[in-house]
């Protein structure tokens, strides 16, 4: 059986869509090179205070104290996103006499961190709730 | 968690996807700048909180640009102003590079002219690379009306296409 909207879909992929500009790619290039950076900084402390931390220990372990039952360290597991919920209202004018459809869009974020150690989970859950308007087309 | 693309250059990623992206998001917004505004926060929030995910990076970037878009969208009302006197750019700016081909060329224009519902559709499954479930599940819309939508689309670009030759 042959696709009788082939063509048309052929000839829509053969289109070109412009490029981003120069500007995005270099705010972009910015953006996940700060992000490294801060990634970086932060990866360096956590290296400096966990070494600091061995050595509190350490000394703490020769000095013959009691030993207090460690806290959980926590390591991110996952990220999850929930598939957003969309709710669609009765279009509305606006001021400007144009046409708008209110829509609801909520969802919720999951993070979870787990202690192998002590096989414990700690998991945020954030509902997220938005309303927005999205302008209609009248010809 | 394992990180499932660690060896992927995103900044390559983006230069190969980055025109068809800057198109759906495009779609989605009144202006080019607002297009690109999308993209940018689009992509970067992928690349912050979801690049590390297994699967197809794909539909998560789409999915980031919608988000995007929809914020965008809310924000909108606070600088209703300035949307006054910049004005919507849909019909005056192109969204393709010039096509020497007159009949590709009509193709562009007509696609514009589509209902925005029926554009979305077309948009995500030619250049987002999505299926119908997968753009179902982007609009909150089931399989069947998506591709029911692209049925239309089609025919409404066939009729323009074919006015326009005769023209």
């Amino acid at each position: 059986m042959t696709d009788p909207d082939h063509d048309i879909a052929e000839a829509l992929a053969s289109l070109r869509p412009r490029p981003p500009g120069t500007a995005v790619t270099a705010r972009l290039a910015r953006e996940l090179d700060a992000s490294a950076n801060r990634r970086g900084v932060i990866i360096a402390w956590s290296a400096g205070l966990s070494a600091l931390a061995a050595a509190f220990g350490a000394a703490f372990v020769f000095l013959g104290g009691a030993v207090e039952p460690e806290a959980p360290a926590y390591q991110l597991v996952r990220v999850e996103q929930s598939r957003p919920d969309v709710q669609f209202f009765r279009p509305v004018q606006m001021e400007d006499g144009s046409f708008a459809r209110p829509v609801r869009v909520r969802w919720q974020d999951t993070t979870r961190w787990e202690d192998a150690r002590s096989n414990t989970r700690l998991i945020n859950y954030r509902p997220n709730d938005q309303l927005t308007l999205l302008p209609l087309e009248t010809n | 968690m394992p990180d499932a693309h660690a060896d992927q250059d995103w900044r390559a990623w983006f230069a190969e996807h980055g025109a068809r992206l800057r198109l759906i998001a495009r779609q989605w917004t009144r202006s080019e700048a607002d297009a690109d505004d999308v993209l940018q926060e689009a992509f970067v929030r992928f690349w912050k909180h979801q690049r590390h995910l297994p699967g197809n990076p794909n539909a998560l970037v789409v999915t980031s640009i919608r988000r995007s878009a929809l914020d965008l969208l809310r924000r909108g009302d606070r600088r209703a102003a300035r949307e006054k006197v910049v004005g919507d750019d849909m019909d005056t700016v192109t969204w393709f590079e010039p096509e020497a081909d007159p009949r590709l060329a009509a193709l562009a224009d007509s696609l514009k002219l589509l209902p925005a519902e029926q554009r979305e559709v077309v948009v995500l499954k030619v250049w987002g690379d999505l299926t119908f479930d997968e753009i179902g599940d982007q609009l909150s819309i089931s399989p069947n009306t998506a591709a029911s939508r692209w049925r239309y689309a089609m025919e409404a670009l066939r009729k323009h296409i074919t006015a326009r030759t005769h023209d």
